[in-house]
């Protein structure tokens, strides 16, 4: 796994197609070496398919695939500017691996926490992207009708408590809805989702040190990106490695390569197993990366991937990361283990990016909410006065 | 002079300190002291003072900022809090106990020369509930011990900046990114907006209009549309919400016999219901009204946000409304 900050030879621009169409290359080449189920000698750090049914890994796929497409779609949409979209944005793109391992080990109704950086959280969780798309419009078709915008989509049909604009309660929500289902008696799991910034706030550890107390069947994922906005990882906290904070509550803890799909599955898995059969907290440190810039689109440009030019990172490192994709690396495991042929996986692809393009789609053609609509949802069934007019 | 963007003004004033005081410490998140003013010159603190002065980076930790900055300041040692606009209460706490009750709390014992600079956000689209509110300056003016300022305009940031930094007791400046819609010229010397003074923006008689910070600067757009529609509105800008400077607001009350006052916080237990209620005391029998933001979060849908937002036509017409 590439190290952060450093300073390697410079490749050309990466291009938006290239992160698969690269993949398609490789992935011959692997299929010569192998068709068997072996683990991908990629990094070192991959691990193969052993024991993972196929339906999974081509759900991990795809829905990796869901979320890289929205946000490329959406960033592009941004770019192009005449759709006149505003409010805040933060791309998740690089650190899809990290919800679609951990989801794919989760049923359906067990909850997630999100954050900030949580489009990726909430496609894996199963989110509709029409809605999703239309609430980035700020469209009264949107998850949140409008109010809330990409910082707040929530869906709690789906167990899906929220992304939030805020750091921090993401911790402690999860730690609430794990205790919700031992007092229920339902063995769900609740997941955390937060980055390395959030570690340094004092709710992560009131939620991770009350799960340790009450045992309860919660896991905190910090993903690691290496940056709280422009700060590196290792300025703003005395520990590198963020798992071994689990050390002193004596839970168990673990980091994981967040590039690959099937190590984050691996980690998750022991982790969910621990909750639902234990009732005990796992703390997973995933080291990914953001390609894109904290928030907006800095550095980004249309037809590209990732973002260039940033000061606090170089071009150099950024395109180390992208080489570790994670999306062409399982489509090189699923095509090299004859899951998936290179047919089906641009099939899937294009599938995927229909699906987008009709849920942008959507979003363009919904309504605008009515301006008079922000007074209502302040309390169940009533709504409060128009305090900014005189009468 | 030249127009200066408020926060390379603050920066000028709180460098003025600094250089003045060689121990006033600074903690913050990440808004890095460093700022371009209008001629390409640069302020940059971290350069000047840091690395233990004033930290190269912070943790998202704003307990840390604020209870750090009390310990600090409990040493005697001038401290300043800059707090990130989506937190504004995170501190409430540390400030509701702590700061605010600790000289009165150990008989006068505990001087806290402590300046929180709150970012505040203000009624931006697109931002949604955390990121768009405003108005928690009157949360915490509702606390014994604290002195609230929020200056509507860079010039005036500065000197009430300045003057928070020659204060033992705690003072916390609300600065909205909204003033910076008002641009004035900002001198580059240090000088003082003395805490508790009101400014008469413009003198009238048909009715008095008051409010600061964002308020403020809408109710300077309005003028025009006051102008128009034949109205002699006089203007008042506390700057300080507390102590509240009630004195020059009674007398132009007494003056116009009306009172509206705008404010970008909710309705319930905002400013403006503060402002009222001691302006009647002393002039019973004048006509009262205010526009506030309603007793919802901010949505983050444009539509929704501006119907929301007292701004200037809104003002216009409650002025037309209030005179009718
Ligand atoms: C309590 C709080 N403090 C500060 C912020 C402003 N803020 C938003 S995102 C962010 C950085 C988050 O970094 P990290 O947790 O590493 O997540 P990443 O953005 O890298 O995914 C900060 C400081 C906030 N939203 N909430």
């Amino acid at each position: 796994m590439p190290e952060f900050n450093e300073t390697g030879p410079e490749k050309k621009g990466v291009s938006r197609r290239s992160f698969l169409q690269f993949a398609g290359v490789a992935a011959t080449a692997t299929a010569v070496v192998s068709s068997a189920r072996v683990a991908m000698a990629g990094n070192g750090w991959t691990i193969g398919l052993e024991g993972v049914p196929d339906e999974r890994a081509l759900w991990m796929y795809r829905t990796m695939l869901r979320s890289r497409w929205w946000e490329e779609e959406m960033k592009e949409a941004f770019l192009a500017g005449k759709d006149g979209l505003y409010g805040a944005f933060h791309i998740s793109i690089g650190e899809e691996a990290c919800s679609a391992g951990v989801m794919a080990a989760l049923n359906e109704d067990d909850y997630i926490a999100s954050n900030h950086r949580g489009h990726s959280h909430l496609i894996a969780k199963g989110g509709d992207l029409s809605k999703m798309s239309a609430e980035l419009f700020f469209k009264d078709s949107g998850y949140n009708k409008g109010f809330g915008g990409s910082m707040h989509i929530t869906d709690v049909s789906k167990g899906i408590l929220g992304m939030n604009g805020i750091i921090g309660p993401q911790y402690l929500f999860a730690a609430g809805a794990a205790y919700s289902a031992k007092v229920r008696g339902t063995k769900q799991v609740a997941v955390a989702f937060g980055g390395d910034g959030s570690v340094n706030n004092g709710w992560y550890y009131s939620g991770l040190r009350n799960a340790a107390l009450y045992k309860l069947p919660m896991i905190a994922v910090v993903e690691n990106n290496g940056y709280q906005m422009s700060m590196p990882q290792q300025r703003t906290n005395s520990l590198i490695n963020l798992h071994q904070f689990g050390a002193g509550l004596d839970i168990a803890h673990e980091s994981v390569n967040g590039m690959d799909v099937m190590a984050v599955y691996a980690v998750a898995k022991r982790a969910v197993e621990r909750a639902r059969n234990e009732s005990l907290p796992t703390l997973i440190e995933a080291k990914t990366y953001r390609y894109y810039d904290h928030s907006g689109l800095a550095g980004a440009k249309p037809g590209v991937m990732g973002a260039f030019g940033l000061p606090y990172r170089s071009d150099a490192e950024v395109r180390a990361w992208i080489a570790e994709d994670p999306i062409p690396k399982l489509r090189r495991q699923l095509v090299a283990n004859s899951i998936l042929t290179e047919e089906k996986a641009d099939e899937i692809e294009a599938e995927v990016r229909k699906e987008v393009t009709e849920s942008i789609e959507f979003a363009r053609n919904s309504a605008a909410p009515d301006a008079q609509a922000g007074l209502q949802h302040v309390f169940a069934g009533s709504s409060v006065s128009p305090s900014q007019f005189i009468v | 002079m030249v127009n200066k963007p408020s926060n390379f003004a603050m920066l000028e004033a709180l460098q003025h300190g600094m250089r003045n005081d060689p121990h006033m410490t600074m903690l913050y998140e990440y808004q890095r002291p460093v700022a371009a003013g209008p001629l390409g010159n640069v302020i940059d603190l971290y350069k000047e003072f840091g690395d233990l002065r004033i930290p190269d980076w912070g943790p998202i930790d704003e307990e840390w900022h604020v209870g750090g900055a009390a310990g600090i300041a409990m040493t005697g040692v001038r401290a300043i809090a800059r707090v990130p606009s989506m937190c504004v209460t995170r501190c409430f706490e540390l400030v509701f106990n702590q700061v605010g009750k600790l000289r009165h709390m150990t008989g006068g014992q505990v001087n806290m020369p402590l300046v929180i600079w709150q970012d505040a956000a203000g009624r931006n689209p697109g931002m949604a509930g955390q990121h768009a509110d405003a108005g928690q300056e009157a949360l915490y003016a509702s606390i014994p011990g604290i002195k609230v300022v929020v200056p509507s305009n860079p010039y005036d940031a500065k000197g009430l900046l300045a003057a928070a930094l020659q204060e033992n007791d705690p003072v916390i400046i609300f600065h909205y990114p909204a003033i910076d819609g008002n641009p004035t010229d900002v001198p580059d010397d240090n000088y003082v907006v003395p805490i508790g003074e009101a400014a008469i923006r413009q003198e009238g008689t048909d009715l008095t209009i008051v409010g600061y910070g964002p308020a403020a600067v809408e109710i300077k757009r309005a003028l025009p549309g006051l102008e128009e529609a034949g109205i002699s509105a006089e203007v008042i800008d506390p700057r300080t919400v507390k102590p509240m400077p009630i004195d020059p607001i009674i007398e132009s009350v007494r003056k116009t016999n009306r009172l509206l006052v705008v404010d970008h916080g909710h309705e319930t237990l905002g400013t403006a219901a503060e402002i009222i209620a001691r302006v009647a005391i002393a002039v019973p029998g004048a006509k009262f009204a205010r526009s506030t933001f309603p007793d919802a979060p901010p949505p983050g849908a444009r539509e929704m946000i501006a119907w929301m937002t007292p701004d200037a036509p809104k003002i216009v017409e409650a002025a037309k409304h209030m005179v009718a």
